[in-house]
């Protein structure tokens, strides 16, 4: 962040950038580099989305972090782009010259950035322990803490809603940034452009009665699993949660909650095949003696390098089982019984497991739509962002100057979310140039 | 060891990253720390679990200042992912760039030998041994800045290559526009129909040709090939050979049509995949553009008919060759449907047997009932993955775009032309995402789907009438279905187009699945290995419409954040010459490719002399030279031993 | 005891054979861990007397991994890579070095596999050297 930003009240910028994650990033990034003035407006404690917590990315498996990191860190440092984390834009409107007014709420983290060392001493003293939910509520965290070892910034906050105001964290913090007046700050700023990437909601699998709704111990969400392979990961090996056993037989179920009516998303969510795919060599790396089953419809390996990674998860010994998994039964060990219809055989059958992974799909995250006031803000049938020229100006919205990135438009692998943020990039730039020429009076926006 | 005492007592900073557990699990990172906080030189060695993590970088900027240290080495993962970030840290905290050296102990050391945790120990230290070696010796070195031309050289005018140059002209970047067909549109011109929007090719192309002839930046060449390139990012000097089309204006339309009639010449036309005749003085269809029609001189036969009927006919026109200067380049050549091999599935065994791209163009040119050499067809079978997802073949990757593209044509055909029988015999429809609503249509409108596994491919019999198509059907337990059918479908996918003269011009670097590559899929999505050089669209890979617009567009972005400082700041890592050392004898000269090197006198002797802004630091004249008189900042003699002796340890 | 495998010395280059090298690790191939490498730009740029640098200090072999015809800059890589070898093929006999100690093969920027065959079998023919030797 320059100090132009900090120390000003500098409220005109070119672009707004709706989104912390990489879709986020990497379309802030690119304005910034085409020299253009960004603002991100992050909701959660860090930017990084969540790219940044995942393991290893298919089909390179290079380690995620690994590449968030470095652009997380160059966006966080780049003299043309200033961060609003712990934000939400709450109204955004238009004025006469057709540039956009974006009323921006950032609420309090209860500790003064600039104080703070992440040193983690408040997150020691404090005695509340809650779920995690950055590690999906696989482990516990303080009510005063660090969202996550690589967040940035890597400052601590106090979460109000399960503190109970004990006063340990401030006096163990040495800089004294704990701040317990801190409010929700209210800032307004004027853009000429707007890129929409708030990502997605995963599928929450409670809803799946048949898969237990839920209430079965040893059934985990794909999310929860990546947190078990991850490099800073909680356990250090995979576990299931029910008893901490180590499992050895792990069942993958494909679909849940996508391509699926009678949940209401009749699309395939694009990315779940293969980071089970992916999930599956990795746990075969983390306890090599396990058999892994992957139970499908269709294997959706269909970008560059995929089906070539599909074929090395069968080179490594990952079952493919083609049948659609009609029950998922508890027994009295935590163990798991599969009910499917085998396609190949035309039989149904029934299958042990001890461990079972929903292949969870993505869900459209809304809500921009709401913000615009009067001028409507379109949704796609599926409740994605609306692309009315998809095949030759894919990521322009309905609205002048206001574009979409990322998953925020359908469901999108890493790669082809990183060409959206580039291509929607470009698109606002041109609009802004354009923008820009048409109001020459304007002068003071710099180019 | 080291003998250079100028460069000794440096304050040298070491980090060493456990990268998560990446390397901590298999290099006993604090042993390290140990053993190299011991060497001379060392003022602090620190383990960190990220060194990439803005936290790490802070500290290690603060370490810079506050220590204060002279250089810095990050023991880590490979440079190709984090040299410029690091080098980013050194100039932050206020050390010359390249006071920093990136040590890689990961894909070299900790998962290379992750199998033998001791001595990949081992090999950590020596490794970062080294590194300090070298950095001890390295002297900061500043970037040169060189213009950079605003304009760019866009290869193919395909939807890719259109789309590019109407944002890029739009961004105020001059667009060479170069098509070696003597049409615009590429693939797409052929394509009929659109999945998901059913906007037809004809349309995009039509509607992205007027945007194109509207901007005055962009030139477009067509039957144009790049024949010669030199220069580098910023400064490409380009020749481009332009084939001429043997008609010019003013003649109008009509008089173009009457030349066309009038023409006796018959050929297969390769628009239509051969499945009609064309005129050796052609359009693919009727809003072609550029709007004029082309002769082909290999067909011509040089009767001069068409000659009555239109003025603008010229067959004595030569080609010409013009030359283009370019700060980037933009590759998006497409690629060409694969071509069955004859007996694939009865391929050219039965005329019946076509491939997707042929029915494509047949949906697009039927009116009314659909009919194929004279017969109604009332039966389709699709099969799909033909040269693709190949087991034994060349081809392992898929084609992406079949699936729903041909899913799709199978809506058209029930819907528009009442084909009441379509099988889709499969190998796992790839309908993803959104389009996964097309295959729930297909389905429950009475498509039949059978799928067939790897090493069990459909038998195509063809020697009687009605073709009959044999599958293992994997849906039904493996029971063996047989379906008579009048027409079979080659679900055909992508290959890269040959370009075998351009890639080796410019130098593309080619993927396994031979496709342009990029440096990274998700770090550096458009970029090559060749700087300035971009890629876009299917050139890169399969993709559809949709994917391929948004890859131009990101390329997009690439090309005008070189292009619009003016200038491009280039690796300082080039050669340079002790002229005390020098004994001028020619021998550099001679093996340097880029004309880098001349002949000077200083005081009457002649010396070697580096011309910096030709020099790529590739290093050729190095071993030549008898008196090593001629170095490669950053590899320099004294650099390059001094590491073979700390590795030697 | 195991004896630790010979000391190899590699040269890769920066745009095309040390991303093999990176894959390899990628892959979780494995390779003696005797192998250490130095990055140049180029496999045309490196010196003989480099190499008999290496010798001196006891690296039992010296490994060159060459751009190849896939050199970002041109095609003279190649032959000029060889004289490189044939150069230095001549000081060795000087010094009583056998000539196979010094190897060089193309290692393209995904010949992972191929870069860790050619390791596997050098350590091993260096390795038979010694023990015949003994």
């Amino acid at each position: 962040m320059s100090d132009d930003f900090r120390n000003s009240s500098l409220n005109e910028l070119d672009a707004l950038v709706i989104g912390g994650g990489i879709a986020g990033l990497e379309s802030a990034l690119n304005l910034a580099h085409m020299g253009f003035h960004v603002m991100i407006v992050e909701k959660d404690l860090s930017i990084g989305g969540r790219m940044i917590h995942l393991s290893k990315v298919f089909p390179t498996l290079d380690c995620s972090a690994c590449i968030t990191t470095p652009k997380v860190s160059e966006t966080a440092r780049h003299p043309n782009i200033e961060i609003l984390n712990h934000s939400e834009v709450k109204h955004i409107s238009r004025d006469e010259n057709g540039s956009y007014r974006a009323v921006i709420e950032q609420r309090p983290r209860y500790v003064i950035d600039s104080l703070c060392t992440g040193c983690q001493d408040c997150e020691e003293a404090c005695p509340v322990v809650v779920k995690d939910e950055y590690q999906y509520n696989l482990v516990g965290r303080k009510a005063a803490y660090i969202p996550f070892s690589i967040a940035s910034p890597r400052i601590a906050a106090i979460d109000l809603d399960n503190c109970i105001l004990c006063g340990a964290c401030e006096k163990a913090c040495g800089p004294g940034a704990i701040d317990f007046t801190q409010e929700t700050r209210i800032t307004e700023i004027t853009v000429n452009s707007i890129i929409v990437a708030t990502g997605f909601k995963l599928f929450d699998p409670d809803r799946i009665t048949r898969y237990g709704g839920g209430k079965l111990k040893n059934v985990v969400t794909a999310m929860q699993m990546e947190r078990q392979l991850v490099p800073t990961r909680p356990f250090n090996t995979v576990l299931r949660p029910g008893d901490g056993k180590v499992p050895d037989k792990i069942a993958y179920v494909l679909c849940a909650g996508s391509r699926d009516a009678t949940v209401g998303n009749p699309i395939c969510s694009q990315i779940c095949c293969m980071y089970s795919i992916k999930q599956a060599q990795l746990i075969l790396g983390a306890v090599p003696m396990a058999d892994v089953t992957i139970y499908f419809l269709h294997v959706r390996a269909f970008g560059k390098g995929f089906d070539e990674f599909y074929q090395q998860a069968k080179m490594m010994d990952v079952q493919f089982i083609k049948g659609k998994i009609g029950r998922i039964k508890e027994l009295e060990n935590g163990d798991l019984m599969l009910r499917y219809e085998d396609i190949a055989s035309g039989q149904v059958k029934e299958t042990q497991h001890d461990m079972v992974v929903l292949s969870v799909g993505i869900l459209p995250n809304m809500g921009i739509e709401k913000l615009f006031g009067d001028e409507k803000f379109k949704l796609d049938p599926f409740n994605f962002y609306n692309q009315p020229n998809e095949m030759t100006d894919p990521f322009k919205s309905n609205l002048p100057g206001v574009f979409i990135a990322g998953t925020s438009t359908g469901p999108m692998d890493i790669p082809d979310s990183i060409l959206s943020a580039g291509a929607a990039a470009a698109q606002a730039a041109k609009y802004m140039k354009q923008h820009q020429a048409s109001i020459s009076h304007q002068a003071t926006t710099p180019l | 060891m080291i003998k250079e005492p100028n460069f000794t007592g440096k304050r040298i900073g070491v980090y060493i990253c456990q990268c998560g557990s990446n390397i901590s699990d298999y290099v006993d990172v604090e042993k390290v720390r140990e053993e190299i906080s011991r060497g001379k030189g060392v003022s602090l060695a620190k383990i960190t679990m990220f060194a990439c993590a803005d936290s790490a970088q802070k500290e290690i900027v603060a370490d810079i200042q506050n220590e204060p240290l002279d250089a810095i080495v990050v023991a880590s993962c490979s440079p190709k992912l984090h040299l410029n970030t690091f080098r980013g840290v050194a100039e932050r905290g206020g050390l010359n760039p390249y006071n920093y050296v990136q040590v890689n102990i990961r894909e070299q050391d900790s998962w290379a030998h992750s199998d033998k945790p001791a001595q990949a120990t081992l090999k950590a230290i020596h490794l970062i041994r080294a590194g300090i070696a070298k950095v001890s010796l390295s002297e900061p070195l500043t970037p040169m800045t060189i213009p950079a031309e605003n304009s760019v050289a866009i290869v193919g005018a395909g939807v890719a290559g259109m789309r590019a140059a109407i944002e890029l002209a739009d961004l105020g970047v001059n667009v060479h526009l170069i098509e070696r067909e003597h049409f615009v549109g590429g693939r797409v011109a052929q394509w009929g129909k659109m999945s998901m929007t059913n906007q037809t090719g004809e349309e995009i192309i039509t509607e992205l040709y007027h945007e194109v002839k509207k901007r005055e930046s962009i030139r477009v060449y067509t039957g144009a090939n790049i024949i010669a390139s030199k220069g580098s990012i910023g400064n490409f000097n380009i020749q481009v050979k332009i084939q001429p089309r043997y008609v010019e204006p003013p003649c109008d339309p009509e008089s173009f049509k009457k030349a066309i009639e009038a023409c006796p010449v018959e050929v297969d036309d390769e628009f239509n995949f051969n499945l009609t005749k064309r005129k050796a003085i052609f359009f693919n269809y009727r809003s072609e553009f550029p709007a004029m029609p082309v002769v082909d001189m290999a067909a011509c036969t040089r009767c001069e008919e068409c000659l009555k009927y239109c003025h603008g006919i010229r067959l004595d026109q030569q080609y010409r060759i013009i030359e283009i200067h370019v700060g980037s380049i933009f590759l998006a050549t497409g690629f060409n449907p694969y071509e069955p091999k004859k007996g694939e599935f009865g391929y050219q065994e039965h005329p019946n047997v076509i491939t997707f791209q042929q029915l494509k163009r047949l949906l697009d040119l039927t009116k009314g009932e659909f009919r194929f050499r004279g017969k109604k067809i009332e039966r389709v079978a699709f099969i799909y993955c033909v040269g693709s997802r190949q087991i034994d073949g060349e081809n392992k990757y898929c084609a992406r775009y079949c699936c729903t593209s041909a899913i799709h044509a199978a809506i058209q055909l029930r819907q528009e032309l009442k084909v009441p029988f379509i099988y889709h015999i499969n190998k796992g429809i790839r309908t993803y995402g959104k389009q996964e609503i097309l295959y729930e249509q297909s389905s429950t409108s009475g498509d039949v789907y059978l799928q067939f596994v790897e090493d069990d491919p459909p038998v195509v019999e063809v020697l009687n009438n009605p073709i009959k198509v044999t599958v293992n059907d994997l849906l039904t337990a493996h029971m063996e279905v047989t379906v008579t059918t009048d027409l079979v479908v080659l679900i055909t996918g992508m290959v890269p187009r040959v370009n075998t003269e351009l890639i080796s011009i410019l130098k593309v670097p080619l993927g396994k699945d031979h496709f342009y590559n990029e440096i990274h899929p998700k770090l550096r999505p458009v970029e090559t290995m060749i700087d300035g050089l971009v890629i876009a669209g299917c050139c890169q890979g399969p993709r559809n419409i949709a994917e391929s617009a948004s890859s131009a567009l990101a390329a997009v972005s690439k090309v005008y954040s070189i292009l619009n400082k003016g200038e491009i700041k280039l690796e300082p890592t080039l050669a340079i010459v002790n002229p005390a050392a020098c004994e001028w004898c020619g021998k550099c000269l001679e093996a340097c490719p880029f004309d880098a090197i001349e002949r000077i006198e200083t005081e009457k002797v002649p010396v070697a002399r580096i011309i910096e802004s030709n020099c790529k630091g590739c290093g050729m004249c190095t071993p030549v030279c008898p008196t090593e008189a001629i170095d490669i900042k950053g590899y320099t003699n004294p650099e390059v031993r001094s590491m073979i002796e700390a590795m030697s340890g | 005891m195991e004896k630790d495998p010979p000391k190899i010395l590699v040269f890769s280059t920066e745009k095309i054979s040390d991303p093999a090298l990176d894959l390899a690790g990628l892959m979780k191939l494995h390779y003696p861990p005797t192998v250490h490498a130095v990055v140049v730009p180029c496999s045309s740029s490196v010196r003989p007397s480099w190499i008999m640098h290496a010798f001196e200090c006891g690296f039992a072999g010296v490994f060159i991994a060459a751009d190849g015809s896939d050199c970002p800059y041109g095609e003279t890589c190649i032959e000029k890579t060889a004289k490189i070898v044939e150069r230095t093929h001549v000081m060795m006999r000087e010094k009583g070095i056998p000539t196979e100690n010094l190897k060089m093969a193309a290692v393209c920027s995904v010949c992972a596999e191929l870069f860790v065959n050619q390791m596997r079998l050098f350590a091993g023919e260096l390795a038979d050297k010694t023990t015949n030797a003994t």
